[in-house]
């Protein structure tokens, strides 16, 4: 059920309880296991299949790690020239369930569960779900807007996919020794 | 009012503090040393790779809770406020000042002489470089001649960044690694170097960072650190114009004034603290601000403008194998006499402006899986590079930090407001300099069928200092060369706020000398064991 159905059939049921209370009520805190197998599937279309299917299931494991170790209220990084204090805000997972299934919603009306659909369909759902969330392009790391750019972010911001891009050994952010960098990076097997 | 005694009382924890109060342990053992800083410890060395890792990741900022909410100032730099102070965060880049810095007035009649002599200042030079344990290598230029070597190699050039030093170098400019306090080989309690590339928090302890000097002081006896704890107000000597004792506030016991009584005293809270405290310990004898008969405390507030440029060349690199790493020019930090004034150094690190990966092409559809790796691939060929200067820019007397009435913190004593102003010749010349360095960024470009994709000036003053200048005349300057204030015999200000003039590359290795200096001259004050 996409979350802002079951907020409205919240409302409908519940009409005396204050909203807020409500929104509290719907949100799920965590990723419950019909939205994991949907990221999955979303992941099975927007990581590489080059990977193998394997390494896609880790690199969701990954981001549900992420999802699940998120704090609120952390002071982001304050740099330098004019510093404002800002926290990181709610954990995006409730946005994330929501998210994903809007997006298992939008497949079942297509024909069918995302993974079965032809590709251009799956990137039309995708396609439009990023730009209903006014995502332009791919972020540095997972913002909590959408979850399918913070999937993508997650993986192709990592130092892993920097190698496989330039399909050389770099190792860009990993503890390597200072001798290594001054050779050119070896080339990816 | 509960009273803490010592020989030294130290107002504030960054690294003038820290070199300041370790060079004095040593000098004069036994010499009881306390140090007041207003924001907390973090000696948690164990959790860096931790918060690294989140940093990273979730884009957390690395060194916790290093602020206090309600002690913020309008234009400054930072909001750090920690046991470290913003050398927890630096890169550790210790470029030296030159000659010229010190003698502006005189060479070109423009803004301040420095109170010391060049030869003196190199000389402290070379003890910093000690200290912070900098890898560097000699200066492609001859005027940079130097006393002594530095203590390490310099920090290997990555594959990247020996590609970018031949394309620079065509320009006729001659390029060195970038000298770091970055430890090659374990040193001083701290590891070696394993490129991370996150020096902003480094997991080793390689680049230096003030927490392991403040750890290593305490370890031995010879400093007592009150953290957490604010220091609102100098008080003066009943009969005598000299500092009587401090008085601060604990976090965690707001209603209790804690009163720090010392023979002399350092305050080495930076740039933007310093005059700060100065300005509010004004009293019935001092309504200017203590320190302050010269009206200057908290003007000729200085710093540099900068111009960055993102550049593309044919050469090809490889993004990531050592971002923070940089090749420094020291070509332009000599100006001709008789040739229009322009200072600045010249920057180049790897980049990658345009070769990171996307969620849409250019048609605007959205790229799926290997498709972003297509996409990612055919934009990877040749280099984008990251030019900087930072521009020899010099304040008028109007260029201020003042008490700003409309914030106050949580005891209602108002924060500073930082607003930086250029004096005539600078504003007349800024945008003719400015222009000098699009046309190098320009003529750098094309020497290697390049373009300059982007460029675009800071909208700030980076490495700021000044708000306490030196100099000989008192009624020109707060304090002397050594930072021992012209009003006060016993009070005396170190580091950044001393500095007339900003130079044209990093201050801190010259904030950490013109410290060490001043321990020197201070340690003779102090009795031997």
């Amino acid at each position: 059920m996409r979350r802002r159905t079951l907020l409205h059939a919240l409302a409908a049921t519940v009409p005396l309880l204050p909203l807020t209370r409500v929104r509290l009520a719907a949100q799920v805190r965590a990723f419950t296991p019909e939205t994991v197998a949907v990221l999955r599937d979303v992941a099975a279309t927007v990581l590489p299949v080059s990977l193998g299917a394997d390494k896609v299931s880790l690199i969701v494991d990954r981001f549900l790690v992420w999802g699940r170790d998120y704090e609120e209220g952390i002071a982001l990084a304050h740099g330098y020239g004019d510093p404002k204090l800002v926290t990181s805000g709610p954990s995006p997972v409730p946005d994330y369930v929501a998210q994903l299934a809007a997006i298992d919603a939008a497949a079942r009306g297509r024909g069918g569960r995302f993974a079965t659909l032809p590709l251009e369909t799956r990137r039309t759902i995708l396609s439009d779900a990023l730009a209903a969330a006014k995502v332009t392009d791919l972020p540095g790391r997972p913002t909590g807007r959408h979850v399918v750019a913070d999937l993508m972010a997650f993986y192709f911001r990592s130092s892993e996919a920097n190698d496989l891009a330039y399909r050389a050994r770099i190792g860009r952010q990993l503890c390597r020794t200072l001798e290594l960098t001054t050779r050119r990076p070896a080339p990816m097997a | 009012m509960p009273t803490h005694e010592s020989d030294v009382c130290i107002i504030g924890g960054g690294i003038s503090s820290a070199m300041l109060a370790r060079k004095l342990a040593n000098l004069r053992p036994g010499t009881t040393i306390t140090i007041v800083e207003a924001g907390r410890s973090i000696f948690d060395f164990e959790k860096r790779a931790v918060y690294r890792d989140r940093a990273l990741v979730y884009g957390e900022h690395p060194w916790r809770n290093d602020y206090r909410e309600d002690q913020m100032a309008q234009g400054f730099i930072s909001m750090t406020m920690a046991v470290g102070g913003l050398a927890l965060h630096w890169g550790g880049a210790c470029n030296r000042f030159s000659e010229e810095d010190l003698r502006l007035k005189s060479m070109y009649g423009i803004a301040a002489d420095w109170a010391l002599s060049w030869d003196e200042l190199e000389r402290y030079y070379v003890e910093a470089e000690r200290a912070l344990n900098v890898a560097g290598e000699p200066s492609a230029y001859a005027e940079d001649r130097r006393s002594a070597p530095y203590p390490q190699p310099a920090v290997p050039l990555s594959y990247n960044l020996q590609v970018l030093k031949g394309w620079a170098e065509q320009s006729g400019l001659k390029f060195n690694a970038l000298p770091l306090a970055r430890n090659l080989t374990p040193f001083d309690g701290r590891g070696a170097c394993c490129v991370y590339d996150t020096c902003d928090i480094c997991p080793t302890g390689a680049r230096y960072s003030p927490d392991f000097t403040f750890r290593q002081l305490i370890e031995r006896k010879q400093i007592v650190l009150h953290d957490r704890t604010l220091v609102r107000r100098l008080v003066l000597d009943d009969r005598r114009p000299t500092v009587a004792a401090a008085q601060g506030v604990h976090q965690d016991r707001p209603g209790e004034a804690q009163e720090y009584r010392a023979r002399l005293f350092v305050v080495a809270s930076g740039y933007c603290w310093s005059p700060h405290l100065l300005l509010l310990s004004a009293n019935t004898r001092f309504p200017n601000g203590i320190a302050n008969s010269s009206g200057l405390v908290g003007r000729y507030m200085t710093g540099h403008a900068f111009v960055e440029a993102r550049v593309t060349i044919d050469e090809q690199t490889w993004p990531g194998q050592h971002r923070v790493h940089s090749l420094i020019s020291r070509e332009h930090f000599r100006c001709p006499t008789d040739k229009p004034f322009v200072r600045h150094d010249t920057r180049v690190w790897e980049d990658t402006t345009g070769r990171e990966p996307r969620l849409r092409d250019d048609q605007g559809r959205l790229l799926l899986g290997d498709e972003v790796f297509d996409d990612w691939r055919a934009r990877t060929k040749g280099s984008s590079v990251r030019l900087r200067t930072y521009l020899d820019v010099h304040p008028s007397a109007d260029s201020r930090l003042t008490l700003n009435q409309a914030s106050k913190n949580r005891y209602g004593d108002p924060m500073p407001r930082v607003e930086h102003r250029f004096d005539a010749p600078t504003t007349a010349r800024l945008a003719a300099n400015k222009q000098h360095v699009r046309d190098l960024f320009s003529r750098m470009a094309r020497a290697s069928n390049g373009k300059v994709v982007s460029t675009f000036d800071g909208d700030y003053l980076d490495h700021p200092a000044g708000g306490c200048r030196m100099g000989t005349d008192p009624a020109t300057s707060v304090c002397d060369s050594y930072g021992r204030t012209h009003d006060h015999e016993n009070l005396y200000v170190v580091g950044a706020p001393t500095l007339p003039t900003g130079g044209c590359t990093n201050g801190t290795l010259t904030f950490v000398a013109l410290t060490l200096r001043s321990a020197d001259r201070i340690a003779q004050t102090l009795p031997r064991a």
